[in-house]
């Protein structure tokens, strides 16, 4: 679902004291069936951005086109209905939004809002929590029951359920332990190859950038400071430095190495392309 | 060395009817001076250790004693004078009207007089390096200063301990090791006993010992060079290790030898550089 942003700006309280202008002039295309990731630190413009992507915010000037609706500054809150479906939302700590007595129930709400039949919307929730690999066992506890990393998966499944063609994840997995991050990163991960979904993800950790992202967008001060492939955008760890943005951590220890004298072919940002490129340049000297 | 914390034998239950205790049988001294990590996965009781020792939860079992004081319910306010808590989310913990007041509350609420407060606001503002922040709204601070400003009104209050509970989670990269930077200097400079419940492997790397908390017992207690060479065990029980394990791990994917024993960044560095510098 392409989205494109046309010189758009947002301002808070506009016309009284408390004005703030959060984002100035952004032009930006986010691909069709890419994963987005959008980078910058706290105070950046990346949540009133998002805001705008399913009708919670509406340009202050410019416009937006999302799967080609066009919002401007006059689109009625009323014919932004669609979006809503369109974009799935996952906030922080998305657990907080449970609230049903059993955790099918809970992720059958949306779609039953959306006027899906009680038996329709059960099935639904069926297949969506087998896709966020919720165990069967668990579909008829209180989601209140459920460990956190748990309780997630029924929000999200609950957000799928709702047929997105884009999820936003916002620090989706913020306070999981490392397993349970890992697993929710490969389940978005899957879900974008094999369900075709689009993923727009705000975080503060590059590694999951260069592990999964195949487009960066930087804000700084609610302005575009540039888009490209995780390789462009992590290529001058000094640029990001010097924008207090970090560096995944290989690209990090490439650095490292850099400063000690050893000069890698290229600038590497997993783990196992470092690992290549040291093994080819240790490989002919015996290694025994 | 002395003693600041002792545990013995320490058993808790959220319900009675839990068949595995939140904490089952822990014993733990930790010295005056030290900094302890604390890591295991979520659900491994380390919040709930940390709670007990603040009398925040009253065992089922066992005894905790801090800076000597035996832990009852008549003596948890004086048990509390020596520990200050840091929480994951600053934006949970504010509650004055700019950064100044923030950190006087928890004097305010001790009774503490006013010309004393006002000194110690200074000094605490100072220690974090935040002083010309003293009247900004906490509001408008990056998520990095605002655990600053949580800190400071922890240190105002003067404790010998300080409790981290993931306080650097939900920081960007810069505030995280700004923090991290904080608690090492509060560490090895002003004496604090510091104790930092993580999943940040980087962060626990830095602490002279490593406590591993598995379904509330205690798996592992050591240096974290002797734990970090357990790579794959780790990693099973939902934890992480070290950037330097985890690239020699894909090194020996590449049919490179690797040392065994545990190396740090610069070691890594040193190593590879030895290495290609043969050819």
């Amino acid at each position: 679902m392409a989205i494109t942003f046309k010189e758009l700006s947002y301002t808070y309280q506009a016309n009284t004291p408390f004005e703030y202008q959060a984002l100035t002039d952004i032009n930006l295309t986010i691909p069709d069936n890419s994963y987005t990731a959008i980078i910058g630190h706290t105070g950046s413009g990346k949540s009133t951005l998002l805001q705008h992507l399913n009708g919670l915010l509406r340009p202050t000037s410019g416009s937006l086109e999302v799967n080609g609706q066009l919002i401007t500054p006059q689109t009625k809150p009323k014919q932004l209905g669609d979006l809503r479906k369109e974009v799935g939302f996952v906030f922080q700590f998305p657990e907080a939004q449970l609230f049903e007595e059993t955790v099918l129930k809970d992720i059958a709400f949306g779609p039953k809002n959306f006027g899906k039949s009680e038996a329709e919307a059960l099935e639904i929730a069926k297949q969506k929590a087998k896709l966020v690999k919720l165990p069967e066992e668990l579909w008829e506890k209180s989601p209140f029951e459920l460990s956190g990393g748990q309780m997630r998966r029924v929000a999200i499944a609950g957000i799928l359920a709702m047929a997105p063609k884009t999820l936003i994840l916002d620090e989706p997995t913020a306070g999981l332990d490392p397993k349970g991050r890992l697993e929710m990163m490969e389940m978005f991960y899957k879900l974008h190859q094999a369900e075709g979904l689009d993923i727009i993800l705000v975080t503060h950790n590059m590694n999951d950038v260069a592990n999964y992202a195949d487009n960066v967008v930087v804000l700084e001060g609610g302005q575009l400071l540039k888009t490209g492939k995780p390789a462009e955008i992590f290529a001058s760890p000094e640029w990001l430095l010097a924008h207090h943005l970090g560096l995944p951590k290989t690209t990090a220890f490439a650095q490292e190495l850099k400063q000690r004298g050893i000069k890698l072919p290229s600038l590497p940002l997993k783990e196992a392309d470092l690992a290549k490129q040291l093994a080819t340049m240790i490989g002919g000297i015996g290694n025994e | 060395m002395t003693a600041i914390i002792e545990v013995k034998n320490l058993t808790y239950r959220y319900d009675e009817q839990d068949k595995v205790p939140a904490l089952n049988n822990i014993n733990l001294t930790i010295e005056a001076g030290q900094w302890v990590a604390i890591i295991g996965h979520n659900g491994s009781g380390k919040s709930t250790l940390a709670k007990a020792l603040d009398g925040l939860i009253e065992p089922e079992a066992g005894s905790i004693k801090v800076a000597g004081i035996e832990l009852t319910s008549q003596t948890v306010w004086e048990v509390r004078n020596h520990i200050g808590m840091v929480f994951q989310n600053p934006d949970n913990q504010f509650v004055g009207a700019d950064v100044e007041g923030d950190v006087a509350f928890g004097m305010e609420n001790r009774g503490i007089a006013r010309p004393e407060m006002v000194k110690r606001v200074k000094a605490a503002l100072k220690a974090v390096n935040m002083s010309a922040y003293a009247k900004h709204e906490p509001v408008r601070l990056s998520g990095g200063q605002k655990q600053r400003v949580a800190i400071a009104g922890v240190l105002a209050l003067r404790p010998d301990i300080i409790i981290f509970d993931e306080s650097t989670s939900m920081l960007d990269p810069e505030g995280r090791q700004d923090i991290i930077k904080l608690m090492k200097r509060l560490n090895e400079k002003e004496g604090f006993t510091v104790i930092s419940i993580t999943h940040d492997i980087d962060e626990a790397s830095l602490a002279q010992r490593v406590i591993v908390l598995d379904d509330g017992e205690i798996i592992a207690d050591q240096k974290p060079a002797a734990l970090f060479t357990k790579g794959q065990e780790l990693i099973d029980i939902g934890l992480d290790v070290p950037y330097p394990e985890r690239l020699k791990h894909e090194l020996a994917k590449q049919g490179i030898t690797v040392p065994k024993k545990y190396l740090s960044e610069e070691e890594m560095v040193e190593w590879l550089w030895q290495l290609l510098s043969k050819n």
